[in-house]
């Protein structure tokens, strides 16, 4: 584990105007994430989980503070060098798998690497599928597969392009116990095995439990 | 706030709703209004046909109705005329005349127009005939027998008095070949004239006016003696007005093609709302709803939603239709009756039940789960009732819109099956693209599989883009086509005087007067008159086995032959090829040649007032009648009356002004016969006029039909669109990839589109140009519009790129 942090968002703050006036989602968080570490973001719904890892991953911009990826800035670009930034360093899971409904398992897998104008996709995507359990099911598409087989296409997706951080909001939210287990032993062990930094936002103390450090927000502020 | 008021407020909380709402909105909006217009012209036409005839129905015969048959319309207003040709004498100038003897009731519809003098009297309109003693004569009358208002006219064993000049009867009809000048007298002193005895040819009609002529016709028809026939106002409109059957059928095919393109919109919308209730379908089930209570409700509460919407287009749809009345300057109450109002109720209404309700149905019979699961509902999608009600929806519509579609049925059914089998022919075109794009770039490669990979969204886009395509075309097309043949038929300088009986002589003079006065002249006709006596040698009462009335007509009286190297424009030959400037060579009209059972080959002879005329038809003519040019039965080759006594017939158009230019002209040449056709032409130029705004207002509407399901269509895809752009963003995509994506998808719709639509547009042009070009097929550039629409929607896509590109932000 090197101590160089892989991530930092410095006193990010978010707020947003609505009919009643200016809403503070978030106020003032200092976060740093460490290569190969993992990070757990709790609290309770509404306390701006979401918001901070929209923010952390480049999908939003903050009102105030600033975010550094790999300790270049990341924030202050423009939404073009994000997406460059983000699909070369970072990996996505999602809650509800957020799976390209008319693409196959492979194909899903094989998307971001395509994006990052890689020609031949195929093997990396089969291999990580084949890692995940699914080496069997190619060529079936989400509307074949059950909820934790798609998560783990998800995690495949995630993992191909061999992020420094892998993203994670509620992984195991859309799953029964049972593959929610076993979605989050492969999330880790692959996280141990592949030195990727996790950030992960739970409501599940179990799961927060497995990361390194823990994180707790509550009515946008942030605690250690 | 009320339960009510709620329920219908409700679904508007949901975009899938508002879209829906937009397409209902124009549907009823477009509906309402053709159907509202097409009530205005069919009341209009239908009171200028009625005046043209007379009455609503005219029982015509060679004498008077039996008892039985005046039971029949005692009861009704009727006026009973009796028509006979007779001559005049004066001054020892002998003139046939045509004479309408009419009683005290006539005319039932429409004025007479008078003049008090030849040449600039006053004018005066009037709706009665002629009192006892008096008669109204036509101009030419004057002219030939040199007569004024005022003299006394001899006729039979009576005279009467010239009270008036007459410009115009309303019931004249649209034609002007009757070529003998009108006599209008009283009857009431026909007994005293003499004229009529036992054995004696005549016409006896009865006009009678009537709310619902097909009653009257149809208790009449049992009693018809074989002399006696009925007209109706149809027959007058459809065999005097070609424009208005060829606006009739427009319309029929406006609104028809309006209500598929509606029904398209209606159909993209109402798949994406019903795919948005499939939760509370699903969730209504774990409650332990039935079938039967789930259908009711989401498809009450929608119906109640929409029922607002509906009315909102209704009125909107008033609005246009007045708005239209009033620019065009037709006045009177609104003629759209009830049935036409419940028509633009229940369209709308029944596309979205026609589309909603299999779909509905299907989602009710969805295990909940399934969709709880939010596992991929395909059973819901593939529905064969929904394909049927997609179908049958709008063509049932558009049969009860259209109120006959058996004109159209082909046309729709091209058009339907085309629009539904296109897309499905070109779905393995895209499937082969897909399998090819391993190699392409990444944007074409996702956009291929867009496309590809989502049939159920892919196929009716393309197929209401198809369709929304094609119809533009298709409109744009017959649409102008018709305009431009109304426009060549009846041009404002259409011949507005004939003149007949003129000498060689004459020629120059009437040159310098024509130059003179501004007229302009057309060519002019030898004539010679002739009675066909032989073909291929037999008498011709022996060869022609299929006598009929036509046929009848021409063997008995002298026709006008003439000589002619050029085909008239308004001629059209059917058989055989067209003699040019051979010899010895005759072209006859269509339908005379079919009454007479003449093919090309035959051999006839005519005898003139120099002997015989011999020619070898070599062509048959199909003449439009409706042409305000001289036509003639028989044409003969150049050279054929070299030896025979020919007057000339000619036409010119003079521009407005007194009438002391024509009075000139009499003087200065008064032997010939000069028709004076201004008033046939402007009531002729009225209709065409109203027809053309009508269709400029018509095809307003389609443009704007068709533009909503282009709209709709991408609205119907905006969420996926978005949801789409947002998965790429998160995985790192640049803007220029997300607009070459949405780009190269909408290029490769557009096309897919644009080939299908040129397809449907080149299959129907045989239909169209039998329904409305009496065969001729149009080719115009409209038959490019739907590759310049693909260009445009390849172009729109480009923007939508740009701007969901830009605008936006991936979420967690």
């Amino acid at each position: 584990m090197q101590d160089s942090p892989i991530l930092s968002a410095l006193s990010v703050g978010k707020a947003v105007s609505g009919p009643e006036g200016t809403l503070t989602l978030l106020e003032a968080a200092t976060v740093n994430v460490k290569a190969g570490e993992s990070v757990a973001i709790t609290g309770p719904s509404g306390s701006g989980k979401s918001t901070l890892l929209g923010l952390l991953a480049g999908l939003d911009v903050p009102s105030s503070g600033e975010i550094l990826l790999q300790g270049s800035a990341f924030s202050s670009l423009d939404e073009d060098q994000r997406a460059a930034r983000r699909g070369a360093l970072c990996g996505f899971v999602f809650q509800s798998f957020h799976l390209v409904q008319d693409l196959t398992a492979l194909e899903n897998v094989m998307l971001p690497l395509e994006l990052q104008g890689q020609r031949n996709a195929e093997p990396a995507a089969r291999e990580w599928l084949g890692k995940v359990g699914l080496g069997a099911r190619l060529g079936h598409f989400p509307g074949q597969l059950s909820g934790g087989e798609q998560q783990r296409v998800a995690l495949a997706r995630a993992f191909v392009v061999q992020p420094k951080l892998l993203f994670a909001d509620e992984p195991t939210g859309s799953l029964d116990h049972a593959n929610g287990e076993h979605i989050a032993d492969l999330l880790f062990e692959m996280n141990r095995a592949t030195g990727t930094a996790l950030v992960l936002v739970t409501h599940d103390p179990a799961l927060a439990a497995r990361c390194d450090r823990q994180l707790r927000l509550e009515a946008g502020r942030l605690h250690d | 706030m009320t339960e009510l008021s709620r329920l219908m407020l409700r679904p508007w909380r949901d975009s899938a709703f508002r879209i829906l709402a937009l397409a209902l909105l124009v549907a009823s909006l477009a509906l309402t209004s053709v159907v509202l217009l097409r009530a205005e012209l069919d009341a209009r036409f239908n009171a200028r046909g009625a005046e043209m005839l007379g009455g609503h129905l005219v029982l015509d015969g060679s004498r008077a109705p039996e008892p039985a048959q005046r039971e029949i319309f005692s009861d009704l207003a009727h006026s009973e005329l009796i028509k006979f040709q007779s001559v005049v004498v004066h001054n020892e100038q002998v003139l046939l005349v045509s004479v309408k003897a009419v009683d005290q009731h006539w005319p039932l519809l429409g004025e007479v127009l008078l003049s008090d003098q030849r040449f600039g009297g006053t004018q005066s309109s009037v709706q009665h005939g002629p009192e006892a003693g008096e008669v109204w004569v036509a101009d030419q009358l004057l002219d030939r027998i040199g007569l004024q208002v005022g003299d006394v006219l001899p006729l039979g064993q009576s005279s009467l008095r010239i009270s008036a000049m007459l410009v115009r009867e309303p019931d004249q009809g649209g034609g002007f070949y009757s070529m003998n000048p009108r006599v209008l007298m009283n009857r009431s002193d026909l007994d005293r004239t003499g004229i009529l005895a036992p054995g004696s040819r005549y016409g006896y009609d009865v006009a009678m006016l009537t709310g619902n002529p097909e009653a009257i016709s149809e208790q009449l028809t049992p009693t018809l003696r074989p002399d006696q026939e009925i007209e109706n106002v149809d027959d007058t409109l459809n065999r005097s007005m070609g424009p208005l059957k060829q606006l009739t059928l427009w319309v029929s095919l406006g609104v028809m093609l309006i209500t598929v393109l509606c029904g398209a919109a209606i159909y993209l919308t109402t798949g994406l709302r019903v795919a948005r209730r499939a939760t509370m379908a699903a969730l209504l089930r774990t409650f332990g709803a039935s079938r039967q209570t789930i259908i009711r409700r989401l498809l009450g509460h929608e119906l109640l939603a929409v029922l607002p919407v509906v009315l909102i287009g209704i009125g909107c749809g008033g609005l246009i239709a007045v708005s239209a009345r009033n620019a065009l300057g037709w006045e009177g109450a609104l003629a759209a009756g009830a049935s036409e109002w419940l028509l633009v109720l229940l369209g709308p209404l029944t596309l979205f039940a026609a589309f909603a309700l299999p779909r509905m149905s299907a989602l009710a019979a969805v295990p909940a789960l399934q969709v709880l699961n939010r596992q991929d509902h395909q059973s819901l999608r593939r529905s064969g009732i929904e394909l049927a009600a997609a179908l049958i929806g709008p063509m049932a519509v558009a049969a009860i819109v259209t109120g006959s579609i058996q004109d159209l049925l082909l046309v729709l059914l091209l058009l339907a099956s085309l629009g539904v089998l296109l897309p499905a022919l070109v779905w393995p075109l895209l499937v082969a693209l897909d399998k090819r794009s391993k190699r392409w770039s990444v944007a074409s490669r996702i956009a291929v599989r867009r496309l590809s990979r989502r049939r159920t969204t892919t196929l009716p886009l393309m197929a209401a883009l198809t369709l929304a395509m094609a119809i533009l075309a298709l409109a744009g097309q017959s649409g102008t086509g018709l305009l431009s043949e109304w426009q060549r038929k009846l041009p404002a300088n259409a011949p507005n005087h004939f003149i007949l009986n003129l000498f060689a002589e004459d020629q120059q003079v009437l040159e310098q007067w024509q130059q003179q006065h501004g007229a302009i002249a057309n060519p002019l006709y030898p004539i010679v008159r002739g009675r066909l006596t032989l073909i291929n040698d037999v008498p011709v009462r022996e060869a022609v086995t299929k006598e009929n009335d036509r046929a009848d007509r021409a063997l008995n009286r002298d026709l006008a032959l003439t000589e002619e190297g050029r085909l008239p424009e308004s001629n059209l030959v059917r058989d055989g090829q067209w003699h040019g400037e051979r010899r010895g060579e005759v072209s006859v009209e269509a339908e005379l040649a079919d009454s007479l059972g003449l093919k090309a080959g035959d051999h006839l002879t005519f005898v003139t007032s120099r002997g015989e005329l011999q020619a070898t038809v070599t062509s048959i003519r199909e003449v439009d009648w409706e042409s305000f040019a001289p036509n003639f039965y028989f044409m003969f080759s150049p050279g054929a009356f070299v030896d025979q006594d020919a007057t000339w017939l000619t036409s010119f158009w003079l521009p407005e002004g007194d009438g002391r230019r024509v009075a000139e002209l009499m003087s200065a040449l008064p032997h010939i016969t000069l028709l004076d056709v201004n008033a046939i032409l402007e009531r002729a130029q009225g209709i065409v006029t109203q027809a053309s705004q009508a269709t400029a207002v018509l095809a307003g509407l389609l443009v704007s039909a068709a533009l909503l399901v282009l709209v709709a269509a991408l609205l119907a895809t905006a969420d996926q669109r978005r949801a789409d752009q947002g998965l790429l963003r998160a995985l790192g995509a640049r803007q220029a990839l997300l607009r070459k994506v949405n780009w190269l998808e909408f290029v490769a719709l557009g096309l897919g589109a644009a080939i299908g639509a040129t397809l449907i547009v080149l299959a129907a042009m045989a239909p169209l140009g039998i329904l409305l070009f009496k065969g001729q097929l149009l080719w115009s550039w409209w038959q490019c519009l739907p590759l310049l629409t693909g260009a445009g929607v390849a172009l729109l896509g480009g923007l939508i790129g740009r701007r969901v590109a830009a605008g936006y932000r991936p979420s967690m």
